[in-house]
């Protein structure tokens, strides 16, 4: 994504209000306004506006380096594009015997991908069923993880300064756990016979849980078999890990808004009545809204292409679109345009979702 | 409304001297008092403490008789108005003076036309639906000032109002806030470290330096009758000459004597340090009592004032005489400094370090 070269008109605006406002200050009819004005010097060379470097040479210097940035632009849109252009090309194709495929254009993949093999004779919605868990699942991974992050953060930033890096440092080194040694984590601590289910069973928790009734609940939604609690395949489980990954992004992305914000907003905050509870739904949440929508939002689209997580935890009639792509290309069924038409479509409903929230925020801000 | 009164409050952070140290005070209802002292003295430890911010090591902070010292901060309604303003950016300014109400359960139409009713008082009215990212410096002040009187507070906290201000601005907002003050007679405790604000704005002065209260009275009895060397040498200028007691006057290491008057109560051979202020120092025409022989080393016309940097006894002492004083002293030239006996001020010499 590009950022435009000129400042947005709203923030121009507000830049104008606020030198108005100052000036607003000066004119107040005070005593120094006629000192003021006496010292004020007159027609002053260069605050007329006038652009300072207007030499003849410098026009084709400019254009030199302007060349160059197009040069650039062209390089790194090419590099970047160009994988995309690739695999939108592919997904117009056609599959042949074996892992063969052609080129063409025809638009039979997407049509698979949306509304099955058989239309128009019968609908299928296999693949949107399986975008929908795509998206359940970044969702609620990104926004569990964002939940628990903020209190995380906010209890970080009132550490002192060392104990701040001690656990900056200790975040940062857990992200070098690649994301299958987490899930081998928690494949172990989830199993049914070595990991939790286990440990319910033997310190009894299991059987208190069926003293007090709450055992059918959990097997109502899927957790626990007749005999014990179980923990996998479940979406519990997927979603845990997925917010457990992304845990520490979560809490790297909200700590520069948290020890940003000022502590003597809080400490107005409460001499004028608020809570320490009521001060963080007040004024420390909304004013980080925007970091904690953007640190949603980056995981959302980060956990939209979530693999091992979600082939260990999540039944096979709730696995994601990943998984599909990533069996037509290497895997099972071998249907590279397929799915590279199944990737275009993940990969336009993750700009569709930026895009709208960029919307959303854009509105927020000018409405308030 | 009632009085406040602090005891024998402490304030200790870890190791090394305390922040505050014993300070007794009492803030009369309704009037103004600033607390007034160099950078780290304890000032602003001090109204956090009676903010409820902090929480004393020791003694008590009362409000009309009863207890608040464990008090939390949000029982207090005490407003508060920060250095930086603190003013809530997500929030419209009507929502921000009106944030107090809001928390108090006030109906939002209710509380929108009491912040428009505080945005007319401190001159601000119709900027209610701005954002604060729009307003100026001044504007701002003014809204946290709204913002920290919407409870109708008990007492009213500043701390460094001004600080943030330009200097002209600054002159007209302390009038401005010394009005409104009177006009809402509400008791307010300003921190800051300008004596030319705190004589401007208050009804009591509290000089505090290295956690203690040096000195607490009227500003201008704090500008005419410093307690010590430390107020003396920090509230306006102060002339500083060691000396030892001898008979009721002071004498001077190069053995002239200085009478006082009422004359020093020390023991003689006691060591001084007299003050006197350049205004008060006259210029006389030759040798006589209680002149000292100086020569001229600075002339400094300012328009209002004339000010003689003048040698004597081995050191610079300054004498400001006013724009129509007909002596016109040249450099070099030898001239006799007279200090009037009522208007020497002596300290005991435990002071001398603290002036050095």
């Amino acid at each position: 994504m590009s950022t435009p070269p000129h400042a947005p008109a709203p923030a121009q605006a507000r830049a104008q209000a606020r030198a108005a406002a100052q000036q607003a200050d000066r004119a107040d009819p005070g005593a120094g306004a006629a000192g003021a004005d006496l010292s004020a010097p007159r027609g002053r060379p260069g605050a007329t506006g006038a652009p300072v470097d207007a030499r003849p040479g410098a026009p084709s210097r400019g254009l030199r380096f302007v060349h160059a940035q197009y040069a650039l632009a062209l390089v790194v849109a090419g590099l970047c594009l160009s994988p995309f252009a690739l695999v939108f090309a592919i997904s117009l194709g056609e599959v042949e015997a074996g892992a063969a495929w052609n080129w063409g254009v025809s638009a039979a993949n997407y049509a698979r991908v949306f509304v099955g093999l058989d239309w128009p004779e019968s609908a299928s919605f296999v693949y949107m069923r399986k975008l929908g868990w795509s998206l359940a699942y970044a969702a609620l991974g990104a926004v569990i993880a964002v939940a628990f992050a903020f209190p995380f953060a906010w209890a970080m930033t009132r550490r002192s300064r060392r104990a701040q890096t001690v656990w900056l440092v200790f975040l940062l080194s857990s992200l070098s756990l690649s994301e299958v040694f987490v899930v081998m984590g928690w494949d172990v601590l989830l199993s049914n016979r070595s990991g939790l289910p286990m440990a319910f069973r033997e310190t009894g928790l299991t059987d208190w849980l069926k003293a007090v009734g709450w055992f059918d609940v959990l097997r109502e939604i899927g957790l626990a078999t007749p005999r014990n609690v179980r923990f996998k395949p479940s979406v519990f489980a997927t979603v845990l890990t997925l917010s457990y990954l992304v845990f520490p992004y979560a809490v790297i992305l909200l700590y520069p808004a948290l020890s940003r914000l000022d502590p003597a907003m809080m400490e107005a905050a409460r001499t004028m009545g608020a809570r320490p509870f009521t001060v963080i739904r007040t004024v420390a949440l909304p004013a980080c809204r925007l970091p904690i929508a953007g640190a949603a939002l980056l995981l959302f689209v980060y956990l939209l292409g979530a693999y091992v997580a979600v082939t260990v935890f999540a039944d096979p009639s709730r696995q994601t679109l990943t998984i599909t792509i990533y069996e037509s290309v290497r895997g099972a069924t071998l249907n590279a345009p397929f799915g590279a038409a199944q990737a275009m479509v993940l990969l336009v409903t993750a700009v569709a979702c930026l895009g709208a929230s960029l919307a959303l925020a854009k509105r927020a801000e000018r409405r308030s | 409304m009632a009085e406040l009164r602090i005891a024998g409050v402490t304030k200790s952070f870890g190791a090394g001297p305390p922040a505050v140290e014993r300070i007794d005070l009492r803030f009369a209802d309704g009037e103004l008092t600033a607390l007034l002292g160099p950078s780290g003295c304890g000032k602003t430890t001090l109204l956090r403490m009676i903010a409820g911010l902090e929480t004393p090591s020791a003694g008590r902070i009362e409000l009309g008789g009863a207890d608040i010292t464990a008090l939390p901060a949000h029982r207090r309604r005490f407003g508060m108005v920060f250095q930086n303003f603190a003013l809530f950016p997500h929030l419209s300014v009507a929502e921000n003076v009106a944030y107090a109400l809001s928390i108090a359960g006030v109906a939002k139409a209710r509380r929108l036309a009491r912040a428009e009713e505080l945005l007319e008082l401190v001159r601000l009215p119709g900027l209610g639906a701005r954002r604060v990212g729009e307003l100026s410096g001044g504007q701002r002040q003014r809204v946290a000032i709204a913002r920290a009187l919407a409870q109708e507070p008990d007492v009213f906290l500043l701390d460094e109002p001004m600080s943030a201000l330009d200097a002209q601005l600054r002159e007209e907002m302390q009038v401005e806030l010394r009005l409104l003050q009177q006009k809402l007679g509400i008791t307010t405790i300003v921190v800051t470290h300008d004596q030319r604000e705190a004589m401007t704005m208050a009804d009591q002065v509290v000089v505090m330096s290295k956690g203690r209260a040096e000195q607490v009275a009227p500003p201008q009895e704090v500008y005419r009758n410093p307690a010590n060397a430390f107020v003396a040498g920090f509230i306006g200028k102060a002339n500083m000459l060691p000396a030892t007691a001898m008979g009721g006057a002071a004498r001077l290491d190069c053995g002239t004597s200085l009478a006082l008057s009422p004359p020093a109560a020390f023991r003689d051979g006691a060591e001084l340090v007299l003050a006197c202020r350049p205004e008060w120092m006259r210029l006389a025409s030759g040798p006589g009592p209680n002149r000292l022989p100086a020569r001229v080393a600075f002339v400094r016309d300012i328009g209002q004032v004339r000010e003689i940097h003048a040698e004597a006894d081995g050191r610079t002492l300054v004498c400001e005489l006013p724009f129509s004083a007909p002596e016109r002293p040249r450099l070099g030239e030898t001239i006799h400094l007279e200090f009037p006996p009522d208007m020497l001020r002596a300290f005991p010499a435990r002071d001398r370090a603290e002036v050095a």
